[in-house]
């Protein structure tokens, strides 16, 4: 296995020098690499270094008039293993435009021309050899800190690595990050009190480098932290850059700490480099342009109250508003706009010795053709992944209390009421109308309830998103694991539920019977639970989930054979189509038959012949005998297959179809457009942005 | 009448008894957290000085969990239910509770309804709160007056926004809910973190227009957290606080001497405020030691740096000694005695919303309408549901008429209305109110008949209080009474409505239809009356537990010699409540 690693290594070498323009090369990935690092514990053999060059960079975005607008301008810059780059601007400067372009993650309506080249190389960024940390932390707040992340490492890592090696991966990973004091928290969630705001980003941050990418691209890693926990996250941002990572952050408005810890700066104003080059000279290039700092402030509260363009707006509307009163001021920034104040910096930088620099550089390092990362993304097999997935989603629900508990409570208090309002309901003539009441009432109401567990699931779906833009895992991992994680849950609340309410009401006796009851039961419950994950799939604002799971429950409900009688429903839409597609409608189908097939009950008065519960079923609720219950129950398994299918279908049409279509509607409008005004647009091949889609499939090769 | 006359003498100065402003002034003052028998009591603040001047803007600074709110709190008298306050609190040198009118306060969150624009927000305060003598125009002035002062005109008729709709940026939302509060004028205002969240240029914006204020006679005191260089610059007085004690007290511009000469002096490329906190910041300490523990400072940063051998606890200590034999500690002692003593100043009276009830009530009514109206989840996306939801049932139960089926077709159409359709009302409401529906669907009478229903519990408490069993038995009654239907096996006698009613669905005709109306709408005053009530009493009671508590724990604890110890305590203000509403921004309507 060592021998093996290190063949491929050498012979890697080998061809990166010898042919320098190849195909993509059978490399190591980044994290192999490391691995086989720490263990040979020899100095770096091959180069898997990232270096990073720009040049030239332009994004044009598609407004929804047709309009085409300039976010980022002719931009040149490069990022070296072992900096730390953080991109400074005012919001709106296009610092995460220019993070999403160098990552290749820009919407579809973003078009890019310029080069940006990696290790010398046009190929695409993979992205194993790239992490990207978004801002806001989608964790399980279940979980504790040292579980988060094992279960992600056994998620990615390959299934040969052996366990001994994982846990020392991801106790290097959690002692990287600082994480060892809070290891064992949990993380916290809207009732439960976890880690800190500081801590949570650490997490996602050790998430992302658990694979021990060499570049890492970071989105406001500091944004609402405290300056304390801003410090931490940089500085160990900082230490991993200094392992030789490449890192690139946007920051909005570090503190005096945080930006000494900046190697280098890229200021941006509207879209265009104010400055880029080592953070220390920025205060001298700055002083040189004839914005000198003031003492005692902040270098990058200078930089940004020059390039700041909203400060005029401001002091705009207070001269308006005749309040400012104008206490002398010596500052030079007061007397000029910063319109001017950006336009001077920009004209000075162009002409300055570090753009000169910068441009050199990026020659010399483009010219060095490196070697080819290899993608990394997921290496744990599919069977590992649902394994992990399933354990994970397992012990989410388990200790969530509003999952899977809450209901339980509830679903038996409600069973228990249900029990007692149909106590031993009997076979007498009124019965008739009770059992078929009490029926409906737990395959509608009581199934209706599972919508509970919605906005749990809309939390699980957020992590899922974001793990699966990561390439961590597909979305049939997460279909299964969730449907096998959630099966003990609904198993134990229909069991307990279906048995209380069973033998309280006493309805048919028999074990067949009762089996069927409570199997009848999951079904339908599954089948809700199904039915909002499709709906969850669609909307993801949970509240119009739930009024949409609601009205499409109802009219089910109401075509269910119950509320108006099988045969009296209309043909057209509602008999047709709807009552066959309501689970309800199977549901009491099946329960109709299971509790009066074989029951006698009197009639109206004792004088008269007693009904047998065939003519029941055939003459008062027009009950299709022909038909088996099974039949019937396993017509609502089928549809649970079907809702989780829908779901899968949804998903891909999401992240397949949709960015596709916004890119296509984006370029027809810019044709026509651009057809009108006669204006040219980037011929080069890197016109059409690379969307979701190319990432995802990258992922899953 | 007092308080009409009162009134307009005001209006004819408006700032009449203003001319010396509002002093506020803070002695020994200490609040705790007791803790019955369990584990010592914390002291969230120990011992602290202050004064506060008209026409100047003080900070009350410190590290997240320094007791910044805590100070703010007890200063404007909203500290909550579980904590204790002892030292003085004066307000032009007299100890008296602050009414509403006299200080404002503005949170950290703002609460504003987001389909109004700016100036509708501020006009409809203007007459909940203003006298109902002002006239019109007055009343016109003072709210163009406070859009021109809080730099509001540009966005005035811009809506505010909310989930669905883009409204205006943070910035502004503060601005205008500090419009809010100096509509009535008052002296003091106080502001917990109004730059929290905002970028550069708008806490600027925000901070500046604050200074204004100040300039104009007022006492402004505002919490802040990390403001920038150019924000900081602004302020006159610093209170930084770290640990619950006093670090400085003083001018602003002083601050930097008092570092300085405390042997920690500010860095020349670095914002003062920053350096002040990375001073007390206890948590840089823990950073440090984790660093350490990680192994992770590779290139050890400048080791000239004093911090980095000298614990950030110590540094504490060492200036809140400092602190404590300065001059400004002197000096500030030294006002505050003067400032208790001078007994020459009235303290303002005045007394929370000098509007008319009847106004308030058509403002409030006006104000809850135009909102109505304009956003669509709040009653427009039900009238479509219900609408959609009323032609499918239309048309399945399309013209249901007379034949043996119809009779069980009929009752299950009233009760799927009277059910779901009520239940469709608490559309977005979290699931366990749907629960309890389910409970009282269930008594309704529709599942189960009403005399089949079990005695004890289910039929006499809850069918009774169950509204939609009065629902349907009226709509049943409504219905059938009077109709016919064919029987079951031709050639019987047709069966009458009252027969059904009586028999098939175990109805009383004992009352009318109408009864069951009424019965309804008694159950809805009645709802009404107890949201009333419940929240009256969550308002008047529980001031009383609290200074029944406060008074217990007094007694309790001098009783005590052993609560001496401070630990640290996080702040609790600052935990972010997910309520489940809040994931996707959407607040309910009640706030």
């Amino acid at each position: 296995m060592r021998s093996n690693s290190e063949a491929t290594h050498v012979g890697m070498e080998i061809e990166a020098t010898t042919r320098p323009s190849g195909a993509t090369l059978p490399g190591l990935s980044p994290l192999s690499e490391t691995l086989w690092r720490e263990k040979a514990n020899t100095e770096i053999i091959g180069d898997v270094s990232a270096r990073l060059t720009w040049k030239d960079l332009t994004v044009m975005v598609t407004l929804s008039n047709g309009e085409t607008q300039n976010v980022l301008e002719g931009l040149t810059g490069y990022a070296e293993p072992g900096t730390f780059t953080a991109l400074m601007g005012p919001s709106g400067s296009g610092k995460s435009t220019l993070l999403d372009a160098l990552s290749s993650r820009l919407a579809a309506n973003a078009f890019l021309s310029g080069t940006i080249l990696l290790n010398g190389r046009k190929a695409k960024l993979s992205f194993g050899t790239a992490a990207y940390v978004t801002q806001d932390d989608n964790l399980i707040g279940t979980l504790t800190v040292r579980e988060t992340i094992s279960y992600s490492a056994r998620l990615r890592l390959p299934d040969k690595m052996p366990r001994a090696d994982k846990r020392a991966l991801v106790e290097s990973t959690i002692v990287a990050m600082g994480l060892q004091d809070c290891a064992d928290t949990v993380i916290g969630n809207w009732h439960l009190r976890g880690i800190s705001g500081g801590e949570k980003r650490r997490v996602s941050i050790a998430l992302e480098i658990l694979m021990r990418p060499r570049l890492l691209f970071l989105d406001e890693p500091t944004s609402g932290l405290d300056s304390a926990s801003a410090f931490f996250v940089t500085q160990t941002l900082r230490a991993l850059a200094r392992d030789g990572r490449t890192v690139i952050a946007s920051i909005h408005q570090p503190s005096s700490e945080v930006f000494e810890l900046f190697d280098r700066l890229y200021l941006l104003s509207s879209g265009k480099t104010v400055y880029f080059g080592q953070a220390s000279e920025a205060y001298e290039f700055f002083a040189q342009a004839g914005f000198p700092c003031p003492a005692l402030r902040n270098p990058s509260d200078h930089f940004l109250r020059c390039i700041n363009s909203d400060f005029d707006k401001v002091k705009a509307t207070l001269k308006g508003s005749m309040k400012l009163r104008f206490e002398g001021s010596d500052d030079p920034l007061d007397r000029i706009t910063t319109a001017e104040v950006i336009r001077t910096l920009i004209d000075f930088y162009r002409t300055s010795q570090h753009s000169y620099a910068a441009r050199q550089k990026v020659d010399d390092i483009s010219k060095v053709k490196g070697t080819v990362l290899e993608a990394g993304g997921s290496e744990a097999s599919f069977l590992m992944q649902s394994y992990t997935l399933t354990k994970r989603s397992f012990i989410n629900m388990s200790r969530d209390f509003g999952y899977y508990w809450l209901r339980l409570v509830i679903y038996i208090v409600v069973t228990i009421c249900i029990g007692t309002i149909y106590l031993n309901v009997g076979t007498g003539y009124n019965s008739i109308l009770a059992r078929g009441s009490c029926a409906s009432f737990v395959f509608g109401f009581v199934t209706f309830m599972s919508i509970g567990g919605f906005p749990s699931f809309v939390e699980d779906m957020k992590v899922f998103q974001r793990e699966r833009l990561n390439g961590h895992y597909g979305v049939t991992a997460f279909v299964i694991s969730n449907t096998l994680s959630a099966m003990p849950f609904l198993i134990l609340i229909t069991f307990l539920s279906g048995t209380i309410c069973y033998f309280m009401v006493r309805l048919h006796p028999g074990f067949w019977h009762y089996v069927f009851f409570v199997l009848c039961l999951y079904a339908s419950v599954t089948v809700v639970e199904s039915l909002m994950m499709a709906i969850a799939s669609i909307v993801p604002n949970f509240l119009m989930g739930i009024i949409i799971g609601a009205g499409i429950q109802g009219i089910f409900m109401l075509v269910s054979g119950y509320f108006r009688l099988p045969h009296d429903i209309p043909k057209p839409v509602w008999r047709y189509p709807m009552s066959y597609i309501s689970f309800h409608f199977w549901a009491l189908q099946g329960q109709y038959q299971n509790d009066l097939r074989g029951l006698i009950f009197d009639n109206e008065t004792p004088d008269l012949p007693k009904i047998p519960g065939e003519y029941i079923l055939e003459n008062v609720f027009q009950i299709d005998v022909q038909r088996s219950k099974w039949i019937d129950l396993s017509v609502i398994f089928s549809m649970i297959v079907i809702y989780r299918i829908i779901f899968f279908i949804m998903i891909k049409i999401n992240e397949d179809v949709t960015p596709w279509v916004r890119g296509y509607i984006a370029r027809r409008r810019m044709q026509q457009k651009s057809g009108a005004q006669n204006t040219t647009i980037a011929p080069d091949v890197l016109t059409q942005s690379p969307s979701l889609r190319t990432y995802v499939s990258t992922q899953t090769k | 009448m007092e308080i009409e006359a009162d009134t307009t003498e005001r209006e004819v100065q408006p700032y009449a008894g203003f001319d010396r402003g509002t002093f506020l002034a803070w002695e020994d003052l200490r609040v705790i957290i007791p803790n019955f028998g369990k584990g010592p009591t914390k002291r969230l603040l120990n011992g602290l000085n202050g004064y506060a001047e008209p026409g100047r803007i003080m900070a009350i600074m410190g590290p997240s969990g320094s007791g910044k709110s805590t100070l703010l709190d007890s200063l404007a008298g909203r500290l909550s239910k579980n904590v204790v306050m002892t030292g003085n609190v004066l307000l032009n040198g007299k100890k008296k509770g602050l009414g509403y009118g006299v200080v404002a306060y503005v949170t950290q969150e703002d609460v504003l309804l987001g389909t109004l624009t700016v100036k509708e927000t501020i006009s409809y305060s203007a007459h909940l709160r203003l006298p109902t003598s002002m006239s019109k125009e007055e009343v016109d002035s003072i709210i163009n007056g406070t859009i021109i002062e809080m730099g509001l005109q540009d966005c005035a008729d811009r809506l505010i926004g909310n989930w669905h709709l883009r409204g205006i940026s943070g910035g502004e939302k503060k601005r205008l809910s500090i419009a809010l509060e100096i509509l009535t004028r008052p002296r003091l205002l106080f502001l917990d973190e109004p730059t929290s969240g905002l970028d550069s240029a708008s806490a600027f914006f925000v901070v500046q227009t604050l200074r204004n204020v100040a300039r104009d006679g007022r006492t402004v005191i505002s919490s802040i957290h990390q403001p920038s260089s150019e924000v900081f610059a602004l302020f006159d007085d610093l209170f930084l606080l770290s640990g619950g004690e006093t670090v400085y007290f003083g001018e602003t511009k002083s601050a930097i001497e008092f570092f300085a000469e405390a042997g920690f002096p500010c860095p020349r490329k670095r914002n003062p405020s920053d350096h002040f906190l990375r001073c007390v910041n206890s948590d840089f300490d823990i950073v440090t030691a984790t660093l350490k523990g990680s192994q992770r400072i590779h290139d050890a940063p400048n080791s000239l740096d004093p911090f980095l051998n000298l614990a950030t606890a110590e540094i504490k200590a060492m200036l809140v000694e400092k602190y404590r034999r300065s001059t400004y500690y002197k000096r500030a002692k030294n006002r505050v005695r003067e400032l208790s003593i001078d007994e020459g100043l009235q303290p303002p009276t005045q007394h929370g919303s000098q509007a008319s009830w009847c106004k308030q009530l058509w403002t409030l009514t006006k104000r809850s309408f135009v909102n109505m109206c304009r956003d669509v989840g709040y009653y427009w996306l039900r009238i479509i549901i219900y609408i959609i939801v009323s032609i499918c049932v239309g048309t399945i139960y399309f013209d249901v008429g007379y034949s043996y089926t119809s009779i069980l077709a009929r009752g299950a159409c009233g009760a799927f209305i009277s059910g779901f359709m009520t239940f469709m009302s608490i559309g977005g409401f979290p699931s366990f109110i749907e629960e309890m529906k389910g409970i009282m669907m269930m008594t309704s009478g529709f599942f189960r008949l009403l005399s089949d229903l079990p005695k004890p519990v289910w039929r006499y408490p809850i069918s009774y209080i169950s509204y939609g069993s009065w629902a349907i038995q009226g709509s049943y009654k409504n219905d059938l009474l009077g109709l016919e239907f064919e029987p079951l096996l031709p050639g019987d006698p047709k069966l009458t409505g009252e027969y059904i009613i009586t028999h098939m669905l175990g109805i009383e005709l004992n009352h009318s239809k109408w009864l069951d109306l009424a019965a309804l709408i008694v159950i809805l005053i009645c709802y009404r009356l107890l949201f009333f009530t419940v929240l009256k009493f969550k308002e008047r009671a529980s001031p009383l537990f609290q200074t029944l508590y406060a008074k217990r724990t007094i007694q309790q604890l001098e009783k005590r010699p052993s609560f001496r110890k401070m630990p640290s305590f996080p702040s609790q203000r600052h935990q972010p409540l997910h309520s489940l509403s809040s994931q996707d921004g959407l607040d309910s309507p009640l706030n």
